[in-house]
C-alpha cells in the first residue's frame, strides 16, 4: 500500500510531476543520445584503426620496434603458411617497411616506405579505396610510388612526377632509387598519411635486398570476436616473434575509446546531478505540503522507517518514470542517425580527419552503458530521495497536526 | 474495573526558558475500560496538550502516563510509535484521513501497519465501514465525503487496531449540530456494545450531554470532574 499511497501522491499535483519526469526523459534523451554519438565516433575509429591502419594483429621481428632497421625481417614462406592454417584470418599483408628520406627538386623530407603487394594491402587495409586522385600500384608496373595528397601538396608533387628514395639496406649501406607517383591516396589519418608512401613490395626488396622477407605481417580477421583466441595461436606457432594486437599497436585507439566511455558517463552523470535538484526541490515542496499528512501518520504508528520508505518510493518514482521515454526518443534518434549517418564533416571541416576521425559519424547506442545509465537513474533517485525523506522524518507529529 | 490510563501529576510548561506558557498543571487522571469520558473547558484551558501527553505524542514537563501498566514516557521514540499503533486509536479535529486513499483503504492501512492478515483485514473494514453508516462509501475519497462522514471514517480506522482506547480531540468542532449528534450517536454505541474506551475533548455543550463522565480544565487544572463528585455525593 506504500506503493500505491506513493504512486498516487506523485499524481496530486499533476503539473509538477509532470516537469520533473519530462526534465528527465529530455535529460536522458539527450545524455543517451550523446553517448551514442561519443560510441559510434568510437566504434568509427576503432573500425578505421582496425580496418585502414593497424589490422587485428601485427608480427613484427623482436629488434624492429625499437630499431626499424631492415636487417630486422622474418621469412615470408613461413609466415604465410602459418597464416594460411587459420581460418579465422580473413586475410593478412606482408610488408617490407623502412625509413629513408624523400627528395625532390623542391625539397626533401623524411618518410618511411611500405613495400607492399598491391593486392594484399587492398585485402587487409582497402588500401586502394584511399587513392583520390590517379592510380593504386599496378603489379605489372615497376618503381611506381603512392603518396599522400597531403604530402603532395607539401612539396609540390603531382601526378607523374619522379622522386628519389634514398634508404639504407639490410647491411646498412645508402642506397636510393628513382620512382615516378601513380597516385595521391588520402586517409582518415592525416598525421600518418604525411609519413607513409606506398611502393611495391617487390620494388623496395630489390632495393634494400630483403627479396624472400618481410618486416611486418598485417593480419585481418574475419570477426573482433577471434582476436584473443588468434593471438594465442600465434603465440605459439611463432614464439620468437614479436606478436602484437591493435591495442598494443595503436594504445591511443584503445585509449580514445575508454575514454569515450568515461566521458559519455561524466555528460550523463552531469545531466542527473542537474535533474537531481528539480527532484529534491519538488520533494521537498511535497513533503511540506503534507506537513500534516505525515504528522497524522506518524501519529497514528506510521514508524519513522516507513516513512522514509514512502518518501523515497515516491521519489524514485518521480525520478524513475520518465527515464524510459528518454531511452527510447535515444534509441528512436539513434536508428534514425545510426542509418543516415551525421556529417560532423560540413561543421568541422577536416580537423575531424586530423585526429582520424571519420567525417561522418553513425551513432550507436551502447546497450552497455544505458544499463549503466538506468543504474545512476536510479542511485540518483536514491540519492535524491535522502534529503527530503530526511526532512520529513524530523517533523513532530503533535506540530505538525496542530491547526 | 479494569484501569487503561493513569496519568499522575501531569505539568506541561511551553518554552520554558523564553515566555513560559504553564498549559497543563500537576493533573491526575484516571481512566478505567469501558469509559465514555469528556475533556471539556474553554479554548486554551490545556485539553489539546493533556490529550497529546497521554496519546504519547508529546513528552510532559513533569510526571508520568502509565497505560495499561506500561509507564510510556519510558519508551524510545520508535517503540513509542509502535506502541502508538498498536494501543490508541485517534480521532483528530481534521486532517484525520490520507487524501490519496479511498475511505476502505484509509482504515485497512492502520492494520496494514500492524501487519493484519488481508482476509481479517477485509472483513474489518466492511464491518468498521458498515458499523459507521459508510457501506456504501468504500471506495470513496476523502475529499468526496462530508465532514461528518470523515470524521466517522477516523473513528472506524481508530477502532480498526483494536487499541485500548481512542483519544479524540474535539472531534465535533467542525462538525454541524446533525452530523456531530451521528458522530456521536456511533460512538456512543460502540462503548455501550462492545465497551470501547473513549476519552475525547470538547466545548460544546451537546456533546458534553452526552458524556457519562465529564473532566472540566481550566487554566490547565482539573477543576471539576464529574466521577469524583457523584462519589462525594
Ligand atoms: N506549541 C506551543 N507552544 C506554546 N504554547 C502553546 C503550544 N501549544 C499550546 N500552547 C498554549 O498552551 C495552552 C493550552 O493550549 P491547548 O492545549 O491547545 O488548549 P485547548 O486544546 O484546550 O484549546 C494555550 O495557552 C496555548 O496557547
Ligand atoms: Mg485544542
Amino acid at each position: 500500500m506504500l506503493t500505491i499511497i506513493a504512486w498516487r501522491n506523485l499524481w496530486r499535483n499533476r503539473t509538477r510531476s509532470l516537469i520533473i519526469t519530462t526534465s528527465v526523459a529530455l535529460g536522458m534523451w539527450a545524455g543517451t543520445f550523446i553517448m551514442a554519438i561519443y560510441f559510434g565516433m568510437g566504434e568509427a575509429r576503432l573500425r578505421i584503426a582496425i580496418d585502414n591502419e593497424v589490422s587485428h594483429i601485427q608480427v613484427h621481428h623482436p629488434g624492429f620496434a625499437d630499431d626499424k632497421e631492415a636487417k630486422y625481417n622474418m621469412p615470408m614462406d613461413s609466415l604465410a603458411r602459418v597464416f594460411q592454417k587459420i581460418p579465422a584470418i580473413r586475410a593478412f599483408s606482408l610488408r617490407s617497411v623502412t625509413t629513408g628520406m624523400l627528395a625532390t627538386t623542391s625539397g626533401s623530407q623524411g618518410i618511411q616506405v611500405n613495400g607492399v603487394d598491391p593486392a594484399a594491402e587492398q585485402a587487409t587495409r582497402g588500401m586502394q579505396n584511399f587513392v583520390q586522385d590517379g592510380d593504386y600500384l599496378d603489379p605489372a608496373q615497376r618503381n611506381r610510388v603512392l603518396v599522400s595528397t597531403k604530402l603532395a601538396k607539401k612539396l609540390k608533387l603531382e601526378i607523374g612526377n619522379k622522386i628519389v628514395l634514398t634508404l639504407l639496406d639490410t647491411a646498412n649501406n645508402i642506397t636510393a632509387g628513382a620512382f615516378r607517383i601513380c597516385g595521391l591516396y588520402h586517409t582518415n589519418n592525416a598525421p600518418l598519411d604525411e609519413l607513409n608512401v606506398f611502393v611495391r613490395k617487390t620494388d623496395l626488396d630489390r632495393l634494400i635486398g630483403t627479396d624472400g622477407r618481410a618486416h611486418e605481417a598485417a593480419i585481418l580477421l574475419h570477426r573482433d570476436d577471434d582476436l584473443d583466441p588468434v593471438f594465442q595461436q600465434l603465440k605459439q606457432a611463432l614464439p620468437q616473434l614479436q606478436i602484437e594486437r591493435w591495442q598494443e599497436i595503436s594504445p591511443e585507439t584503445a585509449l580514445v575509446l575508454s575514454s569515450l566511455d568515461t566521458y559519455s558517463l561524466v555528460f550523463i552523470f552531469i545531466i542527473l546531478l542537474a535533474l537531481s535538484f528539480g527532484i529534491i526541490n519538488t520533494m521537498l515542496m511535497a513533503v511540506l505540503e503534507r506537513t500534516r499528512e505525515i504528522g497524522m501518520l506518524m501519529a497514528v504508528g506510521m514508524n519513522k522507517l516507513r516513512v522514509f520508505g514512502m518518501v523515497v518510493l515516491e521519489t524514485i518514482m518521480l525520478a524513475v518514470i520518465g527515464a524510459p521515454a528518454g531511452l527510447l526518443a535515444a534509441w528512436l534518434t539513434t536508428l534514425w542517425l545510426g542509418h543516415t549517418g551525421i556529417n560532423l564533416g560540413a561543421i568541422m571541416g577536416e580537423s575531424l580527419r586530423d585526429f582520424g576521425y571519420a567525417p561522418v559519424i553513425y551513432p550507436v547506442l551502447p546497450w552497455h552503458n544505458v544499463v549503466q545509465t538506468m543504474q545512476l537513474v536510479l542511485l540518483t533517485a536514491v540519492v535524491a530521495a535522502i534529503f527530503p525523506a530526511l526532512k520529513a522524518l524530523r517533523l513532530k507529529p503533535v506540530e505538525a497536526i496542530r491547526t | 474495573m479494569q484501569t487503561v490510563i493513569d496519568a499522575h501529576n501531569i505539568s506541561k510548561v511551553y518554552n520554558p526558558d523564553t515566555i513560559p506558557v504553564h498549559a497543563v498543571n500537576s493533573v491526575h487522571l484516571h481512566l478505567n475500560r469501558g469509559e465514555f469520558t469528556a475533556l471539556v473547558g474553554p479554548s486554551g484551558s490545556g485539553k489539546t496538550t493533556l490529550l497529546n501527553i497521554i496519546g504519547g505524542l508529546d513528552a510532559p514537563t513533569e510526571g508520568q502516563v502509565v497505560i495499561n501498566g506500561i509507564n510510556i514516557s519510558e519508551l524510545k521514540p520508535n517503540q513509542l510509535i509502535n506502541f502508538r499503533l498498536h494501543n490508541i486509536g485517534f480521532v483528530f479535529q481534521a486532517f484525520n484521513l490520507i487524501p490519496v486513499l479511498t475511505a476502505s483503504e484509509n482504515v485497512e492501512f492502520i492494520m496494514l501497519l500492524q501487519k493484519r492478515p488481508k482476509a481479517e483485514r477485509t472483513r474489518r473494514v466492511h464491518e468498521l465501514l458498515a458499523s459507521v453508516g459508510l457501506s456504501d462509501k468504500l471506495n470513496v475519497r476523502p475529499s468526496q465525503l462530508s465532514g461528518g462522514q470523515q470524521q466517522r471514517v477516523a473513528v472506524a480506522r481508530a477502532l480498526a487496531s483494536r487499541p485500548q482506547f481512542i483519544l479524540a480531540d474535539e472531534p465535533t468542532a467542525n462538525l454541524d449540530s446533525h452530523s456531530a449528534a451521528t458522530l456521536l450517536d456511533i460512538m456512543e454505541k460502540m462503548n455501550r456494545e462492545e465497551a470501547i474506551t473513549f476519552l475525547f475533548s470538547t466545548h460544546d455543550q451537546r456533546v458534553i450531554d452526552r458524556a457519562r463522565r465529564v473532566i472540566t480544565l481550566v487554566d490547565g487544572r482539573i477543576e471539576n470532574d464529574s466521577a469524583a463528585t457523584q462519589i462525594r455525593h
